[in-house]
Protein backbone atom coordinates (compact mmCIF):
# COMPACT_ATOMS: atom_id res chain seq x y z
CA UNK A 1 0.00 0.00 0.00
CA UNK A 2 1.84 3.57 -0.86
CA UNK A 3 -1.18 5.67 0.08
CA UNK A 4 1.59 8.57 1.08
CA UNK A 5 4.37 10.01 0.24
CA UNK A 6 6.70 12.76 1.65
CA UNK A 7 10.02 14.20 1.02
CA UNK A 8 12.35 16.13 3.65
CA UNK A 9 16.28 16.41 3.55
CA UNK A 10 17.71 15.45 6.57
CA UNK A 11 21.21 14.93 4.80
CA UNK A 12 22.54 14.69 1.05
CA UNK A 13 19.39 12.35 0.03
CA UNK A 14 15.91 13.10 0.47
CA UNK A 15 13.73 11.24 2.71
CA UNK A 16 10.68 9.52 1.42
CA UNK A 17 7.77 8.65 3.61
CA UNK A 18 5.96 5.64 2.74
CA UNK A 19 2.68 3.90 3.80
CA UNK A 20 3.59 -0.02 2.97
CA UNK A 21 0.87 -1.54 5.19
CA UNK A 22 -2.36 -0.77 6.91
CA UNK A 23 -0.33 -0.41 10.17
CA UNK A 24 3.25 0.48 8.61
CA UNK A 25 4.95 3.36 7.76
CA UNK A 26 8.31 3.82 6.19
CA UNK A 27 10.84 6.63 5.91
CA UNK A 28 13.33 5.81 2.79
CA UNK A 29 16.95 7.20 2.21
CA UNK A 30 18.33 6.20 -0.89
CA UNK A 31 16.65 2.78 -0.43
CA UNK A 32 17.25 2.25 3.24
CA UNK A 33 14.75 2.23 5.68
CA UNK A 34 15.78 4.88 8.34
CA UNK A 35 13.04 5.33 9.98
CA UNK A 36 9.39 3.10 10.74
CA UNK A 37 5.93 3.52 12.12
CA UNK A 38 3.26 1.39 13.07
CA UNK A 39 0.14 0.95 14.94
CA UNK A 40 -1.33 -1.39 16.90
CA UNK A 41 -5.01 -1.36 18.42
CA UNK A 42 -5.47 -2.28 22.37
CA UNK A 43 -8.19 -4.70 23.44
CA UNK A 44 -9.88 -1.67 24.78
CA UNK A 45 -10.06 0.12 21.55
CA UNK A 46 -8.02 2.88 21.90
CA UNK A 47 -4.62 3.39 18.87
CA UNK A 48 -1.12 3.39 19.80
CA UNK A 49 1.62 4.34 17.56
CA UNK A 50 5.63 3.78 17.77
CA UNK A 51 8.16 5.63 15.58
CA UNK A 52 11.52 4.00 15.71
CA UNK A 53 13.94 6.73 13.82
CA UNK A 54 17.89 7.52 13.99
CA UNK A 55 17.06 11.38 12.92
CA UNK A 56 14.57 13.76 14.98
CA UNK A 57 13.62 15.40 11.36
CA UNK A 58 12.65 11.56 10.19
CA UNK A 59 10.52 11.63 13.46
CA UNK A 60 8.93 14.63 12.83
CA UNK A 61 8.34 13.90 9.15
CA UNK A 62 6.79 10.06 10.21
CA UNK A 63 4.67 11.60 12.87
CA UNK A 64 3.12 14.35 10.50
CA UNK A 65 2.35 11.77 8.28
CA UNK A 66 0.85 9.28 10.42
CA UNK A 67 -0.99 11.94 12.05
CA UNK A 68 -2.60 13.18 9.02
CA UNK A 69 -3.31 9.65 8.04
CA UNK A 70 -5.62 8.69 11.44
CA UNK A 71 -8.07 9.36 13.69
CA UNK A 72 -8.02 10.82 16.74
CA UNK A 73 -7.36 10.09 19.80
CA UNK A 74 -4.28 8.47 19.26
CA UNK A 75 -1.52 7.12 22.16
CA UNK A 76 1.68 6.21 22.76
CA UNK A 77 4.10 5.02 25.71
CA UNK A 78 7.36 6.20 26.50
CA UNK A 79 9.88 5.59 29.32
CA UNK A 80 10.24 9.06 31.37
CA UNK A 81 13.37 8.64 31.29
CA UNK A 82 13.24 9.07 27.86
CA UNK A 83 13.60 13.02 27.12
CA UNK A 84 14.47 13.18 23.75
CA UNK A 85 11.82 10.49 22.54
CA UNK A 86 9.51 12.32 24.57
CA UNK A 87 10.23 15.85 23.17
CA UNK A 88 9.72 14.19 20.01
CA UNK A 89 5.94 13.10 20.40
CA UNK A 90 5.39 16.52 22.65
CA UNK A 91 6.99 18.46 19.06
CA UNK A 92 4.00 16.38 17.32
CA UNK A 93 1.63 17.69 19.81
CA UNK A 94 0.78 14.55 22.38
CA UNK A 95 0.71 15.52 26.14
CA UNK A 96 0.93 13.40 28.83
CA UNK A 97 -2.75 11.35 29.69
CA UNK A 98 -0.69 9.62 32.64
CA UNK A 99 2.48 7.85 34.47
CA UNK A 100 2.62 4.04 35.60
CA UNK A 101 5.55 3.47 37.83
CA UNK A 102 7.60 0.13 37.16
CA UNK A 103 8.16 -1.34 40.80
CA UNK A 104 10.82 -4.01 41.46
CA UNK A 105 9.32 -5.76 44.47
CA UNK A 106 11.83 -7.91 47.04
CA UNK A 107 10.26 -11.25 47.76
CA UNK A 108 12.26 -11.85 51.08
CA UNK A 109 9.42 -11.85 54.27
CA UNK A 110 12.54 -10.03 55.93
CA UNK A 111 12.38 -6.99 54.09
CA UNK A 112 8.43 -6.90 53.07
CA UNK A 113 7.45 -7.83 56.74
CA UNK A 114 4.81 -10.00 54.51
CA UNK A 115 6.06 -13.00 56.69
CA UNK A 116 3.69 -11.99 59.26
CA UNK A 117 0.59 -10.93 57.43
CA UNK A 118 -2.50 -12.56 58.42
CA UNK A 119 -4.83 -13.87 56.14
CA UNK A 120 -8.35 -12.69 57.33
CA UNK A 121 -10.33 -14.61 59.40
CA UNK A 122 -12.44 -17.49 57.34
CA UNK A 123 -10.31 -16.42 54.46
CA UNK A 124 -8.05 -19.38 52.34
CA UNK A 125 -5.05 -18.89 49.69
CA UNK A 126 -5.51 -21.42 47.18
CA UNK A 127 -2.31 -21.47 45.57
CA UNK A 128 -1.43 -20.65 41.65
CA UNK A 129 -2.62 -24.55 40.01
CA UNK A 130 -4.74 -25.63 42.32
CA UNK A 131 -7.97 -22.56 41.67
CA UNK A 132 -10.58 -24.38 39.54
CA UNK A 133 -10.68 -22.94 36.04
CA UNK A 134 -15.04 -22.54 36.46
CA UNK A 135 -15.30 -19.90 39.95
CA UNK A 136 -11.66 -18.52 38.67
CA UNK A 137 -13.34 -17.10 35.33
CA UNK A 138 -16.33 -15.90 37.00
CA UNK A 139 -14.27 -14.03 39.36
CA UNK A 140 -12.50 -12.56 36.80
CA UNK A 141 -15.27 -11.63 34.85
CA UNK A 142 -16.95 -10.04 37.78
CA UNK A 143 -13.75 -8.06 39.08
CA UNK A 144 -13.46 -6.68 35.27
CA UNK A 145 -16.94 -5.79 35.11
CA UNK A 146 -16.51 -3.76 38.44
CA UNK A 147 -13.52 -1.72 37.14
CA UNK A 148 -15.46 -1.50 33.82
CA UNK A 149 -18.13 0.09 36.15
CA UNK A 150 -16.06 2.50 38.20
CA UNK A 151 -12.84 3.98 36.91
CA UNK A 152 -11.73 1.65 33.88
CA UNK A 153 -9.68 -0.11 32.04
CA UNK A 154 -8.07 3.04 30.47
CA UNK A 155 -6.90 3.89 33.41
CA UNK A 156 -5.32 0.49 34.33
CA UNK A 157 -1.61 -0.41 33.22
CA UNK A 158 -1.57 -2.00 30.04
CA UNK A 159 -0.96 -5.63 31.82
CA UNK A 160 -4.16 -5.71 32.76
CA UNK A 161 -6.32 -4.41 30.31
CA UNK A 162 -9.81 -6.29 29.52
CA UNK A 163 -9.73 -9.38 26.78
CA UNK A 164 -11.18 -9.34 23.82
CA UNK A 165 -14.34 -11.13 23.25
CA UNK A 166 -13.99 -14.80 22.63
CA UNK A 167 -10.32 -15.11 24.63
CA UNK A 168 -10.13 -17.89 26.70
CA UNK A 169 -10.57 -17.75 30.08
CA UNK A 170 -7.85 -17.17 33.00
CA UNK A 171 -4.98 -19.97 33.30
CA UNK A 172 -5.43 -21.63 36.50
CA UNK A 173 -1.30 -22.12 36.76
CA UNK A 174 -0.51 -18.41 36.88
CA UNK A 175 -3.46 -17.28 39.63
CA UNK A 176 -3.19 -17.59 42.94
CA UNK A 177 -6.61 -17.14 44.47
CA UNK A 178 -8.40 -15.96 47.87
CA UNK A 179 -10.89 -18.31 48.89
CA UNK A 180 -14.35 -18.37 51.67
CA UNK A 181 -16.78 -20.82 51.84
CA UNK A 182 -15.93 -22.09 48.41
CA UNK A 183 -16.69 -18.56 46.64
CA UNK A 184 -13.03 -16.85 45.41
CA UNK A 185 -12.79 -13.17 46.58
CA UNK A 186 -9.77 -12.30 45.11
CA UNK A 187 -6.75 -13.05 42.98
CA UNK A 188 -3.25 -12.57 41.97
CA UNK A 189 -1.57 -13.24 38.70
CA UNK A 190 2.01 -14.19 38.57
CA UNK A 191 3.90 -14.78 34.98
CA UNK A 192 7.42 -15.90 35.19
CA UNK A 193 9.07 -13.85 31.70
CA UNK A 194 12.92 -14.63 31.81
CA UNK A 195 14.16 -14.05 34.47
CA UNK A 196 11.95 -11.38 36.48
CA UNK A 197 8.67 -12.24 37.52
CA UNK A 198 5.74 -10.61 36.97
CA UNK A 199 3.07 -9.16 39.12
CA UNK A 200 -0.20 -8.99 36.20
CA UNK A 201 -2.76 -8.18 38.47
CA UNK A 202 -3.57 -8.52 41.70
CA UNK A 203 -7.14 -7.47 42.70
CA UNK A 204 -10.19 -8.38 45.19
CA UNK A 205 -13.76 -7.66 44.78
CA UNK A 206 -15.34 -4.47 45.51
CA UNK A 207 -17.77 -5.81 48.75
CA UNK A 208 -14.33 -7.77 50.02
CA UNK A 209 -11.92 -4.71 49.93
CA UNK A 210 -10.25 -3.44 52.75
CA UNK A 211 -10.01 -6.69 54.72
CA UNK A 212 -6.21 -7.36 54.08
CA UNK A 213 -7.51 -10.07 51.27
CA UNK A 214 -4.79 -8.01 48.64
CA UNK A 215 -1.99 -8.08 51.31
CA UNK A 216 -1.98 -11.59 52.03
CA UNK A 217 -2.05 -12.78 48.17
CA UNK A 218 0.99 -10.74 47.99
CA UNK A 219 2.61 -12.19 50.99
CA UNK A 220 1.45 -15.85 49.76
CA UNK A 221 3.06 -15.28 46.07
CA UNK A 222 6.27 -13.39 47.31
CA UNK A 223 6.84 -15.75 49.60
CA UNK A 224 6.46 -18.66 46.87
CA UNK A 225 8.92 -16.95 44.92
CA UNK A 226 11.34 -16.52 47.82
CA UNK A 227 10.92 -19.86 48.50
CA UNK A 228 12.15 -20.96 45.08
CA UNK A 229 15.33 -18.22 45.16
CA UNK A 230 13.89 -15.55 42.92
CA UNK A 231 14.55 -12.13 45.02
CA UNK A 232 12.83 -9.75 43.20
CA UNK A 233 9.51 -9.87 41.04
CA UNK A 234 8.10 -6.81 39.21
CA UNK A 235 5.35 -4.91 38.88
CA UNK A 236 3.29 -1.88 36.98
CA UNK A 237 1.02 0.11 38.88
CA UNK A 238 -0.96 3.45 37.96
CA UNK A 239 0.08 6.84 39.86
CA UNK A 240 -3.38 7.45 40.37
CA UNK A 241 -3.71 4.14 41.77
CA UNK A 242 -3.34 5.29 45.49
CA UNK A 243 -4.19 1.81 47.04
CA UNK A 244 -1.76 0.15 44.89
CA UNK A 245 0.71 2.81 45.29
CA UNK A 246 0.61 2.27 49.38
CA UNK A 247 0.54 -1.38 49.36
CA UNK A 248 3.96 -1.52 47.20
CA UNK A 249 5.48 1.41 48.81
CA UNK A 250 5.01 -0.23 52.22
CA UNK A 251 6.73 -3.47 51.27
CA UNK A 252 9.86 -1.61 50.07
CA UNK A 253 9.18 -1.95 46.67
CA UNK A 254 11.36 0.60 44.79
CA UNK A 255 9.87 2.62 41.91
CA UNK A 256 12.59 1.50 39.49
CA UNK A 257 11.10 3.72 36.60
CA UNK A 258 8.18 5.32 34.67
CA UNK A 259 6.53 5.00 31.89
CA UNK A 260 3.99 7.72 30.14
CA UNK A 261 1.26 7.38 28.63
CA UNK A 262 0.76 10.29 25.82
CA UNK A 263 -2.18 11.02 24.06
CA UNK A 264 -3.08 13.36 20.50
CA UNK A 265 -6.84 14.63 21.08
CA UNK B 1 25.43 -10.63 11.41
CA UNK B 2 22.32 -9.88 8.52
CA UNK B 3 22.02 -7.04 6.78
CA UNK B 4 18.54 -6.13 5.80
CA UNK B 5 16.83 -3.20 4.12
CA UNK B 6 16.57 -1.07 7.71
CA UNK B 7 20.51 -1.72 8.33
CA UNK B 8 22.88 -4.62 9.52
CA UNK B 9 21.33 -6.19 12.18
CA UNK B 10 23.12 -8.22 15.28
CA UNK B 11 22.68 -10.71 17.85
CA UNK B 12 24.59 -9.33 21.73
CA UNK B 13 24.02 -9.52 25.40
CA UNK B 14 22.65 -6.71 27.05
CA UNK B 15 25.49 -5.93 29.53
CA UNK B 16 24.37 -2.90 31.91
CA UNK B 17 21.02 -1.18 31.60
CA UNK B 18 21.85 2.82 31.85
CA UNK B 19 19.91 5.35 33.34
CA UNK B 20 18.08 7.23 30.31
CA UNK B 21 16.49 4.19 28.80
CA UNK B 22 19.62 3.18 27.20
CA UNK B 23 21.15 -0.33 27.55
CA UNK B 24 25.02 -1.37 26.81
CA UNK B 25 24.66 -4.76 24.36
CA UNK B 26 27.94 -6.36 24.03
CA UNK B 27 27.66 -8.00 20.42
CA UNK B 28 28.98 -11.11 19.05
CA UNK B 29 32.15 -9.88 17.42
CA UNK B 30 32.94 -8.53 20.91
CA UNK B 31 31.97 -4.34 20.33
CA UNK B 32 29.95 -2.57 22.67
CA UNK B 33 27.24 -0.61 21.48
CA UNK B 34 24.41 1.77 23.46
CA UNK B 35 20.97 0.62 22.39
CA UNK B 36 17.38 2.20 23.00
CA UNK B 37 14.58 0.05 23.06
CA UNK B 38 12.40 0.07 19.59
CA UNK B 39 8.79 1.35 19.83
CA UNK B 40 7.30 -1.93 19.28
CA UNK B 41 9.31 -3.14 22.70
CA UNK B 42 8.19 -0.23 24.54
CA UNK B 43 4.52 -0.48 23.16
CA UNK B 44 4.37 -4.25 24.61
CA UNK B 45 5.85 -4.15 27.87
CA UNK B 46 8.54 -6.17 27.16
CA UNK B 47 11.17 -5.83 29.79
CA UNK B 48 15.05 -5.62 28.96
CA UNK B 49 17.51 -7.25 31.69
CA UNK B 50 21.29 -7.74 32.00
CA UNK B 51 22.41 -11.04 30.55
CA UNK B 52 19.11 -10.85 27.76
CA UNK B 53 20.27 -12.01 24.21
CA UNK B 54 18.50 -9.21 21.75
CA UNK B 55 18.96 -8.63 18.24
CA UNK B 56 19.95 -4.84 18.22
CA UNK B 57 19.89 -2.85 14.68
CA UNK B 58 22.92 -0.94 14.18
CA UNK B 59 22.25 2.69 13.39
CA UNK B 60 23.45 3.58 9.77
CA UNK B 61 25.04 6.46 10.73
CA UNK B 62 26.86 5.91 13.66
CA UNK B 63 27.72 1.95 14.34
CA UNK B 64 28.39 2.51 18.47
CA UNK B 65 24.86 2.92 18.20
CA UNK B 66 21.49 0.78 18.20
CA UNK B 67 17.85 -0.19 18.37
CA UNK B 68 16.98 -3.51 20.35
CA UNK B 69 14.39 -4.63 18.09
CA UNK B 70 13.61 -8.43 19.47
CA UNK B 71 15.09 -10.30 22.68
CA UNK B 72 14.98 -13.56 22.68
CA UNK B 73 13.82 -15.81 25.29
CA UNK B 74 16.98 -17.22 27.18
Amino acid sequence: MNSVHFTSHTGEHAVVITRVAETHWHALEDDRVVGRGETSRRPDGRLFLSIDSWHGAVFDRLAEVMLADLPKPLYTVVDEADLELTSHWQRAGFTVRRREWEYLVPTDPLITGLGSAPVPPGVTIVPAGAAIEGPLSTLDREIRDEVDAAVGWQEMPAEVLVRPAGDTAPDPAKYAVAAASGRYLGLVRVVQVTRLPRIGLIAVKAAQQRRGIARALLAHVLGSLHRSGIETASAEVNESNEAATALFDGIGARRASSNLELVNR
Amino acid sequence: MSKTSGGIEVEGTVVECLRNATFKVELENGHKVLAHISGKIRKNYIKILPFDRVLVELSPYDLTRGRIRFRYRN
